[in-house]
């Protein structure tokens, strides 16, 4: 039973996360993510991982996906139908090479997984399962606490480079008005004469009204 | 009786009794909602109108489901089950009474006890923000897709207040287990919310924001939004909607009553009788709906930039800074 | 010019809480009110021999209406709701409708046949219901429309003091 589902929930992930990338609605390709997520969060409560499927769901499906999807409804972004077709993306070289260099990950990942010894206490673990939540918060604040917190400053290093990167963007348009008030005040108009004294409009609104 | 059999009644009884109570819920919010305004409610169909929800069931079955034009199609029907369905899954967690002997079988009153219940309850109420979104952005409406906005908004930054409160508890009980932290109330002799009372305030408000209601139900918002994000729904799918906020109530209701309100326990009473704890739960549950309705129809709606402001310059400092101290409090007393 | 000073609000005021309470508190106390609902079919609507409810024929003690078929009504009526048809009788009052349709999904209920008829034949009841399941079984015929002399009389009563007094101020100016 566990195998079958294990099988068939593989199969379910492979095949949405293949529809991520065909897929030429973003909303489709948010719906077949999310349930990649899924199919994912289910075969680590098959393993025993209680936790990180939780965590799963809660973070993936919950929070960084909504994130997603908040941003292709605010772009707008269309159907790419007609604008794009999969035949020359596939023939383009850069797909090439991105995919060459995928395989070329996969394979060594693979490779990795299965001559990396397990070490003596990651196979004790291995063997009870980490479900246990206390196992899990040992691992993560005891013996890796260092590159866990070196993993979070660099989310932190991430968010302020993406904030500086936007703030740039948009720093020689909004920048212009401040220095162009700047030179004005320096260099005052050679002829002085005041401007004929247009009455402000709210002044003289509270004048009456007083 | 074998395991399976005894599992499946646990779980029909309880989904009995979600069904049941969210469907009440509906007479109930109608029934408050005319007595604060002078009024009787409806009082036609069966003695007080209690066949009221049988009533309104078969009206939606069989009104005629309208789909407005260039609404995406497979969106627009998906919604509103992404909508009911992760509210329904979260009740799987909620310890509805203590042990239970029947004979001599004797099984926990819940549908699983996990180690991680907490974490699996917030992931899936998380996960309701899928059908607001979803169905304001298929139905091609531009009210739908300002209620639907508003309400994935809403949802997911009060969702970090929600957190942040229930780790306070978490780090005091010691576990994300929530039978485990009704039973550490139990042997502490007092309720989490008299140990943490701002946690408790917060939560209770993050709770109203997460189920969309008044005074922070921007996702439908009648004024403004006709309806928000199920303005082009009808029948059962927009009854799925309801369904889902009902069930998302009755679900935040209970997880309130078992983190701060010691759950299924009764104070001064050792080891009550399963079906007095599953009574005292009810009983608590009842008020924290109580006060769902009762809210809704005393306070006026807030402005969606305030309700922003409230959540992030308010409610996540101060629950942060409730964390810190509750973490600092037990590890240098424990 | 007027300074509005915007009040400081004290730190109870910006918790917001103690307000809420308070508003919770008072929406609580009215829990309990009386309520004002009219429970509508058991409970019916007060009227008054004032009501202008629809049109309804008067009979006589004698068992005749009083109508003639003049048709006055007929004319008077601006929704065009009456229609009448005549025939002779061996009574006294030689004339009386063989026709008196009223629609009642065309009647105001403005009450001029009442003033038009000078043989004071028809008269504004109380009654107000209107409920069935085709149009033409709302076009009430004769039959539907009479109504006992003793069922009317306090809207006659009514009307003639009205019309008394409309009569002594007129002749008075």
């Amino acid at each position: 039973m566990a195998e079958f589902l294990f099988y068939f929930l593989s199969i379910v992930a492979v095949a949405a996360g293949a529809g991520v990338v065909l897929s030429r609605s973003p909303m489709m390709s948010i719906i077949a993510l999310l349930a990649t997520f899924f199919c994912l969060a289910v075969i680590y409560l098959l393993a025993g991982f209680q936790f990180l499927a939780a965590a799963q769901v809660l973070v993936y499906a919950g929070a960084i996906l909504v994130l997603f999807l908040f941003v292709i409804m605010l772009l707008n972004l269309g159907d790419t139908r007609g604008q794009f077709r999969l035949q020359d993306a596939l023939l383009s070289g850069k797909t090439r090479l991105g995919l060459a260099v995928a395989a070329a990950l996969g394979l060594v990942g693979a490779v990795a997984a299965r001559r990396a010894p397990l070490g003596e206490h990651d196979a004790a673990l291995h063997a009870e399962g980490i479900d246990d939540l206390t196992d899990v918060a040992t691992a993560l604040f005891g013996r890796y606490s260092l590159p866990f917190e070196v993993v979070s400053l660099l989310l932190l290093a991430t968010m302020v480079a993406v904030l500086a990167l936007a703030k740039r963007q948009r720093g020689p348009a909004s920048q212009r008005p401040p220095e162009a008030s700047a030179t004005a005040l320096a260099a005052p108009p050679p002829t002085p004469a005041p401007p004929p004294a247009l009455p402000d409009p709210v002044a003289s609104k509270e004048e009456v009204t007083s | 009786m074998p395991d399976v059999l005894v599992w499946l009644m646990k779980a029909g009884a309880i989904f009995g009794i979600l069904l049941g109570t969210a469907a009440y819920l509906t007479l109930a919010e109608r029934k408050v909602s005319a007595w604060i305004q002078y009024r009787y409610g409806p009082n036609r169909v069966g003695p007080w109108g209690l066949f009221q929800p049988f009533a309104d069931l078969i009206k939606f079955i069989f009104k005629e489901e309208v789909a407005p034009a260039g609404a995406n199609p497979l969106m627009f029907r998906l919604a509103p089950f992404l909508s009911a369905i992760p509210a329904m899954l979260t009740v799987a967690v909620i310890p509805f009474g203590p042990e239970v002997r029947i004979g001599e079988v004797a099984t926990n009153l819940s549908i699983v006890d996990l180690d991680v219940g907490a974490l699996y309850l917030l992931a899936f109420s998380g996960l309701a923000v899928y059908g607001p979104i979803l169905g304001g952005w298929a139905s091609n409406s531009k009210y739908s897709l300002l209620g639907g906005l508003r309400a994935s908004a809403q949802m997911v930054s009060y969702e970090l207040t929600l957190i942040l409160c229930l780790l306070a508890v978490v780090t005091l009980s010691g576990t994300l287990d929530l039978r485990e932290i009704v039973t550490s109330q139990a042997e502490r002799g007092v309720w989490n919310v008299f140990v943490q009372p701002v946690a408790f305030v917060l939560f209770v408000v993050a709770t109203f924001a997460e189920t969309n209601r008044h005074p922070f139900d921007f996702a439908e918002c009648e004024p403004e939004l006709v309806g928000g994000f199920h303005t082009e729904y009808s029948a059962m799918r927009f009854a799925l909607f309801f369904l889902g906020e009902y069930c998302a109530m009755i679900v935040m209701a209970g997880l309130t009553t078992t983190l701060f309100l010691g759950g299924f326990g009764i104070p001064f009473v050792e080891d009550p009788h399963w079906v007095l704890g599953f009574l005292a739960f009810m009983t608590k549950t009842a008020m924290f709906l109580f006060l769902f309705l009762w809210v809704r129809w005393t306070l006026p709606r807030f402005r969606f930039d305030q309700l922003m402001g409230l959540g992030w310059k308010v409610f996540l400092p101060v629950a942060l800074v409730n964390l810190f101290l509750t973490g600092a409090v037990v590890s240098l007393l424990g | 010019m007027v300074v509005v000073e915007r009040k400081e609000l004290t730190l109870a005021e910006r918790l917001y809480l103690p307000e809420i309470f308070r508003g919770m508190a008072i929406t609580f106390r009215k829990l309990f009110a009386k309520r004002v609902t009219r429970q509508y079919p058991e409970e019916p609507l007060p009227t008054t021999e004032v009501t202008r409810g629809q049109p309804r024929l008067v009979v006589n003690d004698d068992g005749n209406i009083a109508c003639v078929s003049c048709g006055l009504c007929e004319a008077a009526c601006p929704a065009y709701a009456i229609t009448i048809d005549g025939h002779e009788t061996d009574r006294t009052i030689e004339r009386e409708p063989e026709r008196f349709d009223i629609d009642m999904l065309r009647c105001i209920l403005c009450g001029f046949c009442e003033e038009a008829c000078p043989k004071d034949a028809i008269f504004m009841s109380d009654e107000l219901e209107l409920a069935d399941y085709t149009r033409q079984a709302l076009v009430y015929n004769i039959e539907r429309l009479k109504r006992p002399k003793s069922a009317l009389q306090a809207r006659i009563d009514y009307v003639y003091r009205l019309n008394d007094r409309w009569q002594s101020s007129s002749s008075t100016s």
